[in-house]
């Protein structure tokens, strides 16, 4: 140990050069890995519904009129008699469907969540596939009426005058009472101090939000159902669960009913969409897999970047201490031991560099927090940027070392 | 001695190539990603009507007779608000003539129809008689509507040529008769397609675009005796039961139209301010317990308020700023290492007398070449980076290219990055000592 750090202390450029190189690209790759985690949260959660088969129908707008309760069941009714259809909703707020969102806000008894996100219809259960883990799914006498055609002024639709039962999911009942079982439980709206709340009756395994940028740091989750009937409202959309044996034939037949349903309300009006839920899911995503493609670029260039220096910078230094070798070696060092050597001296290089490095991942980190809606970077990141210089650094190091190491004994005699 | 020195750099390049042409793909690289996401934001943040935006200025007063809406938290998102105004404001606000030119804007999402068979959905611009010329619209055929016109609500259109092309098959469309919404308008003038990036005075509907564009210009009291409302608003009225509805805009309880103004000098600036702030006291607000409000920025500020530039392209600047930092040492290593290796040779040239100034000008010079040389690779690179980039489909990425200034500033960072580069390598070279390196070699 002694030796290496003499021979550093002798030698300070080059070691001062991979230190440097080590330092920032540890710091550029916490950032980054955070940034790229960020990004690959919301694609990982869990959507909670039978993704595979499910169709969503989307941008039904009335044209100079809105859609009536009738109409809205009527379409629910047409949708069921496709065949190879399971099920068909009529819902404000679809999985993917991403028109309007109502946001709500929820206090428990000891916690709060805020920004949940609530999606209305009949039945959404069992459309789209929802696994139910506690409690139970909404009585037929449970829904209320709502529609987009009011907002919530006093007499509106929202407030129906009694508490709302809700469906949660299992992570807002974690959220929201911690260990105490969640059904039956009461929940308030911070923001409607007069309101009658919400009262906890099933809660659903996973149902992902639909503001895919907030689904990150455990909210993809933050999901509610409220038992509501749509009808008063301009806009229309439908969640329509198949049978997977027919899955492209009630696809055509759906679009059919629709186009058959609707077409006269909607003429003049935008066109309908009819899509499948893995369909919209791509969409939806599509901008984060460019971001997420253009972060691995970053840390791949980053990588052998830094590879590519620690190799020439070591192999260089290596090649200035061959005599030195030599007589290391004449005096009875094995080649393990050169090997050893050198692998341990890159390890204390990039070590300290990789110190250095999370002291400046981490001023970046504010630094980008400052100007940018980020949050701040969790310590766990740190560690994974100085493995990987770590490894790296002794991937650089072998083959240098290698050659070191292969140095014979007698190079020591013959250049003096 | 510069000669000299050139044809040593030169010689030198020409010496363990494998190491020079990797310190040159090292600097290209991080050129490349640097230029790359610089240049996007250059494009992005250019100027969307020069010679004419800076005269221009959003105006806005809080008239909505409503209770603030007020929430415990919004968990991360931001309610967007364009600062529109209702009608009847936007027209008591533009017929008292305070600025030298005003206009209301709306954007409209239409179906409209031709000669021909087939409905094209298109967007029209719900405006007045001054956005025309006061946004440098370039008319190739008729005119423009007049005020006359606006006050009578007359159903007139002027439309781009690649719609009369479309619609009409001409481009001479002057007297033609364009049916929107089961209503006629009559054609008066055909302008050159008018395609703004960002386009800043209609936001709520998209800022950049490589496609999209308004192709039908419509008083906008015309519109609204079509029923082309808006479909989006800042706000309404609490008042009335058709102000309540969320999809169908109700004109004159909603906000939906936006006034620019066109101020020629700070004085007219500051007495319109006044003149706005006015008019903001004398709404009756009481009731809902809101103070009175009022704006007036310039495009600039407006850009900035509503954060035009996506975070993201601000974000891989600085990524790929760091990362030419990297790339940066780098290169420096790789010199020195190249450098130190002739450490006899220099050891040679100075005991035959050459001087430090002249040993550190020959590598400032041979590290600068090879900075150079990896700005030339970096500009395919850039160019590639570019095309990746406008692959994404993103609206905004539409608009990635490499101008000239752009192009200047790379070869001016390539230049920068060389000198910076081979600082710390040369001067560690100069510093050979003669004699002990004569000695070993």
């Amino acid at each position: 140990m002694r030796i290496i750090l003499a021979s550093l202390r002798r030698h300070s450029l080059m070691p001062a050069l991979v230190l440097l190189q080590v330092a920032l690209a540890c710091a550029i790759l916490c950032n980054v890995f955070f940034l790229a985690w960020q990004r690959l949260q919301p694609m990982l959660a869990p959507s909670g519904v039978d993704a595979d088969n499910l169709i969503l129908v989307d941008n039904l707008a009335a044209q100079g009129r809105t859609f009536t309760a009738a109409e809205s069941v009527a379409g629910e009714a047409a949708l069921r008699a496709v065949p190879g259809v399971r099920a068909a909703s009529s819902g404000f707020g679809l999985p993917m469907v991403n028109i309007a969102s109502i946001i709500i806000n929820l206090q428990g008894p000891t916690h709060a969540a805020v920004g949940v996100n609530a999606f209305f219809g009949k039945g959404l259960v069992q459309t789209l596939g929802l696994q139910l883990v506690a409690g139970r799914d909404f009585l037929p006498s449970e829904y209320r009426p709502w529609g987009l055609g009011a907002s919530n002024g006093s007499n509106s639709d929202w407030d129906t005058g009694v508490t709302q039962p809700v469906i949660i999911t299992q992570s807002l009942a974690d959220k929201l009472f911690g260990a105490a079982p969640a059904v039956g439980e009461h929940l308030d709206d911070p923001d409607d101090k007069q309101g009658h709340g919400y009262q906890v009756v099933g809660v659903v395994k996973h149902l992902l939000r639909n503001e895919l940028g907030l689904a990150t740091d455990g909210r993809a989750d933050y999901t509610v159902l409220l038992a509501r009937n749509i009808g008063n409202t301009t806009m229309l959309s439908y969640a329509v669960r198949v049978n997977p044996a027919m899955r492209d034939v009630a696809l055509q037949g759906v679009k059919k009913a629709i186009k058959h349903q609707f077409a006269a309300a909607t003429a003049g009006g935008p066109q309908a969409r009819v899509q499948t839920y893995l369909e919209k899911r791509k969409d939806a995503f599509k901008d984060t897999r460019a971001a997420l493609w253009l972060l691995l670029g970053m840390v791949l260039a980053i990588v052998i970047v830094t590879l590519v220096g620690i190799m020439g910078l070591t192999g260089f230094w290596v090649q200035r201490r061959t005599r030195q070798i030599g007589i290391r070696r004449a005096l009875g060092a094995r080649r393990a031991h050169v090997l050893r050597y050198f692998l341990m001296e890159n390890l204390l290089i990039v070590g300290t560099g990789v110190a250095i490095g999370m002291v400046l991942a981490y001023a970046g980190n504010v630094l980008l927090m400052h100007y940018y809606e980020l949050p701040h970077l969790p310590w766990t990141y740190l560690p994974v940027g100085g493995a990987v210089m770590l490894a790296i650094g002794q991937v650089g190091v072998l083959a240098p070392a290698l050659r070191a190491a292969a140095v014979p004994p007698v190079v020591a005699t013959r250049s003096v | 001695m510069m000669g000299y020195s050139m044809e040593l750099a030169l010689r030198g390049l020409r010496r363990y190539p494998k190491t020079t042409a990797l310190a040159v793909l090292t600097v290209a690289i991080g050129l490349a990603a640097s230029m790359t996401t610089m240049a996007l934001l250059h494009m992005l943040s250019a100027d969307p009507l020069p010679g004419r935006s800076r005269h221009l200025y959003l105006a806005w007063v809080d008239a909505v007779q409503a209770k603030p809406q007020t929430y415990s938290s919004l968990a991360g998102m931001t309610l967007s608000d364009y600062k529109r105004l209702k009608m009847p404001d936007a027209e008591a606000l533009m017929q008292a003539r305070r600025a030298t030119m005003q206009t209301v804007v709306a954007d409209v999402n239409v179906l409209v129809q031709g000669d021909r068979e087939g409905q094209f959905s298109e967007e029209l611009l719900a405006t007045s008689s001054d956005f025309i010329p006061m946004f440098g619209v370039s008319m190739r055929d008729g005119r423009s509507w007049t005020a006359a016109e606006d006050a009578s609500r007359a159903p007139v259109a002027v439309i781009d040529s690649r719609l009369a092309q479309q619609l009409f098959g001409t481009a001479s469309a002057v007297g033609r008769v364009v049916r929107i919404k089961n209503r006629d308008f009559r054609v008066i003038g055909v302008s050159q397609p008018y395609l703004l990036q960002p386009h800043f005075y209609g936001l709520y509907e998209w800022s950049f675009s490589g496609s999209s564009r308004e192709s039908i210009f419509v008083p906008y009291g015309a519109a609204v005796d079509a029923g082309l409302g808006s479909s989006s608003t800042d706000g309404c009225d609490d008042a009335t039961e058709k102000s309540r509805r969320y999809i169908q805009v109700d004109p004159v309880h909603c906000e939906w139209l936006a006034l620019w103004v066109r101020l020629d000098t700070p004085q007219d600036v500051a007495a319109y301010r006044d003149f706005l702030e006015h008019y903001a006291r004398q709404q009756p607000l009481g009731s809902s317990g809101k103070k009175p409000q009022s704006l007036l920025v310039s495009v600039q500020q407006w850009l900035t308020l509503q954060n035009v530039i996506p975070d993201n392209v601000r974000l891989n600047v600085w990524l790929a700023g760091s990362f030419l930092l990297l790339c940066m040492v780098n290169v420096a290593g790789l010199l020195a290492a190249k450098f130190m290796r002739r450490g006899a040779e220099v050891g040679i040239r100075r005991a035959l007398g050459a001087s430090r100034r002249a040993v550190m000008l020959h590598h400032l010079l041979e590290a600068g070449m090879v900075s150079l040389l990896g700005g030339v690779l970096a500009w395919p690179l850039t160019l590639l980076g570019l095309a990746l980039l406008r692959m994404q489909e993103q609206g905004f990425t539409d608009l990635a290219r490499l101008d000239v200034a752009m192009f200047a500033g790379l070869f001016a960072l390539a230049l920068a990055v060389g000198v910076l580069v081979g600082l710390l390598p040369s001067w560690r070279v100069a510093m050979v000592q003669p004699g002990l390196q004569v000695k070993s070699a």
